[in-house]
């Protein structure tokens, strides 16, 4: 919440200016394994109970779903038979702190009213509906929280019409008072230096003060309306007359500039209002019969395209719940150019060839432009699927990439579909949305980092979230699988933990207890287990790249990590895809986003990034794409759990700690884990590798005698984020630095980058250009 | 895999019910019971199926039984309901025993218990006191509001026992009676704010019953140095239970004595008291009528409220302070909203239970226990038929991290080192382990930790 609970933040904030310094200059970071303490703070904050007792609640409570209270909190029970409408109208409105199964948590946040503003809710709909679900009076506190922070969201939008950028400001015409305050915000605007010189003064305007009048559609779809009386309804659903003014289509990026909150802070909403655009050339596709979206597909899509127009925003859907087909109806819907962007080359392939499988777009309609593909579609529109880095990419390039670049640039196109947000820096959407020009811009991913209120613009560089859904819900739809999470506990070995508790070791310490031999054993079992008995399909994450290839090359299983060629990445998981005889693969980072491999639905984790949660949600979707049949799959079914995850986690190390954190957000979908203490059961085990004392001392020997190089540098190369060995170092920072605001760089996995890798490794760091943090490390 | 208790442990601290109080007294006040007629019903009724069927078959029989005889009575696997139903009797001294070595052990009945059954099944049973008419006794509480009214007198008085300050009302016990009440539960040490004991902690998360049952044994115990005779108390209170809930009863067919114990009963909850214009009454209340049934036949369970989590979260649909205070020994309360109280379970928490008394590992996992049941037992009905109604992850959690405390043991150590000679270090290692009292040694560095207990020994030993 904006206020009340903010106190003594800044003072935290300030603790270290000079490690946030090291922070903008660094591209590594702890941002997860730090980004969840924070949360932890401000979210669970030891000591700051809540007596909101004093409430007053209504005679007939049982029959409402929901409490509010004064800091924004709001309880909602699953049970009350108001839940459905309930839930849709809180994620609308408010972020969801957790989901589990009968009590769900939800923060109200300027970022989420801003949200619900910019889907089409009005300041008084949003606390009416409130009133009519809480459980008590509305607090007072809340109300005039709700007033401030919309007060501003959603007064003015900016409508692309036939070409035209028009500035927009609807008027309820019922209400008289809003009528003037609303031209005074036109007014405000049009006093601003920079917009009024963008402003284009037409022949003919009408109406007073020469504002164009014109009518839009009332929200028709916004879910609440059984939940409101007539007369709200009415108001509601009636046409709106609204009052508009053009700018030059040159100057429309500085009159967005200047309506941010850092400025005039009155945030353009974008709509795109693709029906009536003539002037860019239509794509036939449309979306096959057999293409049905899900109830929870066509909601996100209705909030999408809630008044007839296209909305900017993000999506936000657990992996496995059809989030490509959500972007595949989208395009179909919008029927322009479409430009598509994946985090990797072979997430690129799969995009591509959903868009086949969804729709009946052509072949040479789309394209992919990626190192290995550059084309381009034939015709005069057509969709692109290529990579952020493509795209963002400021080096030179060949001749045939720098015309492709130049055909996308030049482009106006419909709809700018954005593959996993979260993973993606701002710097880099600043650099694509600056780069290409979109009507409308759509982001899918799995987990949303959390906002509060110090995100910066991230939310206004896309837009809001739109829809996000509720993963037990789905589940209990049987859409995704229902996982079994547990955690296995291997107790460290004698010999491995002195080691590990040396200090001159310390460098080694990930490498010491990701080799632990009860880890491996434990490993070697769940894959022994699940292959032979239950005849599944397992991938193993490793981070440590050393310890995924011992492990890989120890039980004769295929590996993929950041060297891998593409070809070989791609004749690889063809093989796990189809043939019987590969069962399992290893995977280090690079498999967490987006390569989609349906097949598996058994995941071992050894090695992790630190606290990421979002690691930790995002390897679990790799499984969550619901396998057999729908009756086996739901409660009571006889296959109920049919999808499996394993944390293997060093017992007294540091990885339970990171454990704990990076459990959080599962945690809070409802997902719980069990713990497993003794794997392999105590009577078997004899048969496993490690079973000898002398064979763990001599895989002891041989993780201590690797140089610490081979634990530790080559890993950074492959991810140059990589923070596994310096996850120890946590320092203070604030919320956009975490989400990406402030320019750090995410995941990148691009094949594109090998010959970049190539450089790098032939060239051995200067030890004195290395950062600050860095070189403590090499002394 | 977590280890999964299946048996709770025995509460230590309170006898199981009423009668087995009862069957602590010395004979002499046990006979001097036996003169009021309730009581032999009480305790007739309050007996194991067998027993029963062994005084009714007695109750004519004016000649010593041999046990043999008795034995004989039941089948072969009835053994076992035999022995307890006997030993039993003896205890409460129904039957009376006499061993003769010629003839072996006889039994017969307590002839006043005898004498007064007799009476009961030829007369008919009769109420201790009639109820007021109704004529007198206007607005008399509905049975909800008495129950109502019952739930928030114990609340109050349980408020007082762990913290005075919280209470909104005064309490009619002494200082001196709250003392001892609070003898056992609460422990402090000079100038800091009482503490919860173990026990204090496991009382707290017992049911209502339960707790009360301790605290009126604690009542009946300290009742001599009131000045009221314990075996008068037994017998007021078991009649009490005889009462019809909700009926008015007149104060002026009460003892002296009685009237100042019924005070004391209103208090916690047991009766309520009206005054009328010129009559003054009392209404017993559902906690009275209940005491002379055991605990476990106790089916009738009110309604839970508790909602636990997959994330530790509780949810508490409750205003109440108490129960606020009991969460507040586990968990960590986050949100206090008009009928509910969100808190959430972490280790911290947890640890701090832990911590609260001074806790050896038995303890601690009795209190886990007792933190488990209670949230059980008070599982909200929506989670209630769910099983188990607490998510096994946090049970199992809540396991796992009272065992993780546990791990190191804590030993009050001595260390020796700089040892003169190679020589002199081994004498001591080996004099240490005489005494079985080596912790830990290092032959190389010449260092030994011994326990604190053997320290003198040691001492002495190097001197010489």
């Amino acid at each position: 919440m904006g206020h009340g609970g903010d106190k003594g933040r800044p003072s935290k904030k300030h603790k270290s200016s000079s490690a946030k310094e090291d922070r903008r200059a660094t591209v590594v970071d702890d941002e997860d394994a730090y980004y969840a303490e924070e949360l932890d703070e401000d979210y669970r904050g030891e000591g700051k109970k809540r007596d909101f007792s004093k409430l007053e609640l209504k005679p007939d409570h049982t029959n409402r779903p929901l409490w509010a209270c004064a800091d924004g909190r709001i309880f909602l029970e699953t049970f009350s038979p108001l839940y459905k409408q309930a839930y849709d109208f809180l994620i609308a409105i408010a972020e969801p702190v957790c989901r589990p199964e009968n009590m769900h948590e939800y923060n109200l946040t300027p970022h989420s009213l801003y949200a619900a503003v910019s889907v089409g809710l009005e300041t008084e709909t949003i606390i009416a509906v409130l009133n009519k679900l809480s459980k008590t009076k509305l607090p007072k506190e809340m109300i005039d929280f709700i007033h401030a922070s919309t007060a501003n969201y959603g007064k003015v939008k900016l409508v692309l019409k036939k070409n035209r950028y028009f500035v927009e400001s609807p008027f309820p015409e019922a209400r008289w008072f809003s009528f003037i305050y609303l031209l005074l915000v036109l007014r405000k605007l049009l006093k601003d230096g920079v917009i009024a010189a963008a402003r284009i003064i037409s022949e003919g305007v009408h109406g007073s003060d020469g504002f164009a009048i014109g009518k839009s559609l009332g929200e028709l779809e916004n879910g609440h309306s059984e939940l409101l009386n007539e007369a709200e309804l009415a108001a509601a659903a009636e046409e709106k007359e609204t009052h508009s003014f053009e700018v030059d289509p040159a100057q429309v990026e500085n009159v967005k500039q200047r309506c941010l909150p850092n400025a005039l802070n009155y945030p353009m909403l974008e709509e795109y209002d693709f029906r009536n655009d003539t002037v860019n050339p239509d794509l036939d596709m449309e979306l096959k019969p057999q293409a049905q979206p899900r109830p929870y597909q066509e909601k996100s899509l209705s909030k999408m395209f809630g008044n007839g127009r296209a909305r900017s925003g993000i999506i936000v859907l657990p992996c496995g719940a059809g989030k490509s087909l959500v972007g595949v109806s989208a395009a179909s819907r919008i029927k322009k150019s479409c430009l598509c962007l994946a985090t990797n080359a072979v997430s690129v392939d799969q995009w591509a060839f959903q868009f086949k499988l969804w729709s009946t777009i052509r072949d040479e309609q789309i394209c992919r432009f990626t190192s290995d593909n550059k084309e381009i579609f034939r015709g005069n529109a057509g969709v692109v699927v290529t990579t952020y880095n493509m795209v963002a990419f400021g080096g030179k390039r060949s001749e045939e990439s720098e015309k492709i670049i130049e055909e996308i640039r030049n482009r106006e196109w419909g709809l700018l579909l954005m593959d996993e947000v979260h993973v993606v820096p701002a710097h880099m959407f600043r650099k694509v949305i600056s780069i290409t020009k979109s009507h409308c811009k759509l982001g899918l991913t799995a987990t949303l980092v959390r906002e509060d209120e110090r995100i910066t613009d991230l939310n206004f560089l896309i837009g809001p979230k739109l829809y996000e859904a509720n993963w037990l819900d789905l589940v209990k739809g049987g859409f995704i699988a229902n996982v079994q999470c547990a955690e296995v506990w291997c107790p460290m070995t004698k010999e491995f933990f002195a080691e590990y508790l040396k200090k001159e070791n310390s460098k080694k310490r990930q490498a010491l207890y990701v080799m632990n031999p009860n880890k491996f054993r434990a490993c070697e079992f769940l894959i022994r287990f699940h292959e032979q008995q239950r005849g599944d399909k397992i991938i193993v994450f490793a981070d440590n790249l050393f310890a995924l290839v011992e492990y890989a090359t120890k039980l004769r299983k295929p590996m993929i990590y950041g060297a891998t060629s593409h070809v070989e990445r791609t004749k690889i998981l063809e093989t796990f895809k189809h043939s019987r005889n590969v069962n399992t693969i290893f995977l280090s980072k690079v498999g967490d986003n987006s390569i989609d491999i349906p097949e598996a639905n058994v995941i071992i984790q050894i090695s992790s990034h630190a606290g990421s949660r979002r690691q930790e949600a995002q390897r679990l979707g790799r499984i969550l794409r619901a396998k057999g049949r729908i009756q086996d799959r739901v409660a009571g079914g006889k296959e109920e759990y049919n999808a499996f995850f394993y944390s293997l986690v060093s017992t007294d190390t540091q990885e339970m700690y990171y454990s704990t954190k990076r459990q959080q957000f599962l945690i809070d979908q409802g997902y719980s884990f069990k713990v497993i203490t003794s794997l392999p059961p105590p009577d078997t085990g004899a048969d496993l590798s490690y079973h000898r004392l002398d064979e763990q001392i001599a895989l002891l020997g041989k993780v201590l005698s690797v140089g610490d190089d081979a634990v530790g540098l080559e890993l950074l190369e492959e991810d140059p984020d990589d923070i596994a060995l310096h996850k120890t170092t946590r320092r203070a920072g604030s919320m956009s630095a975490m989400s990406g605001a402030k320019g750090m760089i995410y995941m990148e996995y691009n094949s594109g980058r090998n010959k970049q890798h190539g450089q790098k490794k032939a060239k051995p760091k200067d030890p004195t250009k290395r950062h600050d943090l860095f070189r403590k490390r090499f002394v | 895999m977590c280890q999964i208790i299946k048996k709770m442990p025995q509460v230590k601290i309170i006898a199981k019910n009423f009668m087995d109080m009862v069957a602590s007294l010395p004979a002499m006040k046990l006979d001097k019971l036996y003169d009021n007629a309730f009581i032999c019903e009480a305790i007739l009724r309050s007996l194991p199926p067998l027993a029963k069927k062994y005084v009714l078959q007695m109750l004519y029989i004016d000649e010593p039984v041999l046990a043999t005889s008795i034995h004989e009575w039941v089948l072969a696997d009835g053994e076992s309901k035999h022995t307890v139903a006997v030993d039993r009797l003896v205890q409460l001294r129904v039957f009376v025993e006499t061993v003769d070595r010629k003839k072996g052990t006889t039994y017969r009945l307590n002839t006043k218990f005898q004498i007064n059954l007799q009476k009961h099944i030829v007369h008919g049973g009769v109420l201790p006191r009639e109820p007021m008419p109704s004529t007198i006794t206007v607005r008399l509480p509905s049975l909800e509001d008495l129950e109502a009214y019952a739930a928030e007198q114990w609340e109050c008085f349980l408020l007082h026992l762990i913290s005075s300050g919280q209470a909104e009302r005064a309490t009619n016990f002494s200082s001196s009676m709250m003392k001892i009440f609070q003898r056992g539960l609460l422990s402090q040490r000079d100038k800091e704010a009482p503490k919860l004991t173990e026990s204090g902690f496991q009382f707290l998360l017992m049911d209502t019953n339960a707790q009360l049952w301790y605290i009126i044994r604690e009542y009946i115990t300290n009742s001599e140095e009131r000045g009221v005779d314990t075996a008068d108390l037994i017998s007021f209170l078991l009649e009490l239970s005889f009462h019809v809930t909700g009926e008015a009863y007149n104060m002026n067919t009460l003892t002296d004595i009685q009237r100042n114990v019924i005070k004391d009963l209103a208090d916690l909850g047991l009766v309520k008291l009206q005054q009328g214009r010129k009559e003054s009454w009392f209404i017993p209340t559902k906690l009275a009528t209940n005491l002379s049934i055991s605990l476990s036949d106790l089916s009738s369970r009110k309604q839970g409220f508790v909602v636990v989590e997959t994330n530790f979260r509780v949810y508490a649909y409750s205003s109440s302070k108490l129960l606020c205070e009991i969460l507040r020994l586990f968990s960590r309360v986050e949100y206090q909203l008009p009928n509910l109280i969100v808190a959430a379970i972490t280790k911290e928490s947890l640890y701090n239970a832990f911590e609260n008394g001074i806790m050896a590992e038995q303890a601690s996992i009795d209190s886990l226990l007792y933190i488990i049941t209670f949230l059980q037992q008070n599982a909200h009905p929506r989670v209630a038929e769910r099983i188990p109604s607490v998510p096994e992850n946090v049970t199992d959690q809540i396991r796992l991290w009272e065992s993780d405390m546990n791990r190191v043991e804590m030993t009050p150590a001595s260390l020796f080192d700089e040892f003169p000679s190679r020589d002199v270090f081994e004498a001591a290692c080996d004099f240490a382990r005489e005494y079985g009292g080596v912790l830990w040694e290092d032959s190389k560095k010449m260092r030994l930790v011994v326990k604190a207990e053997i320290l003198g020994q040691i001492r002495e030993f190097l001197r010489r």
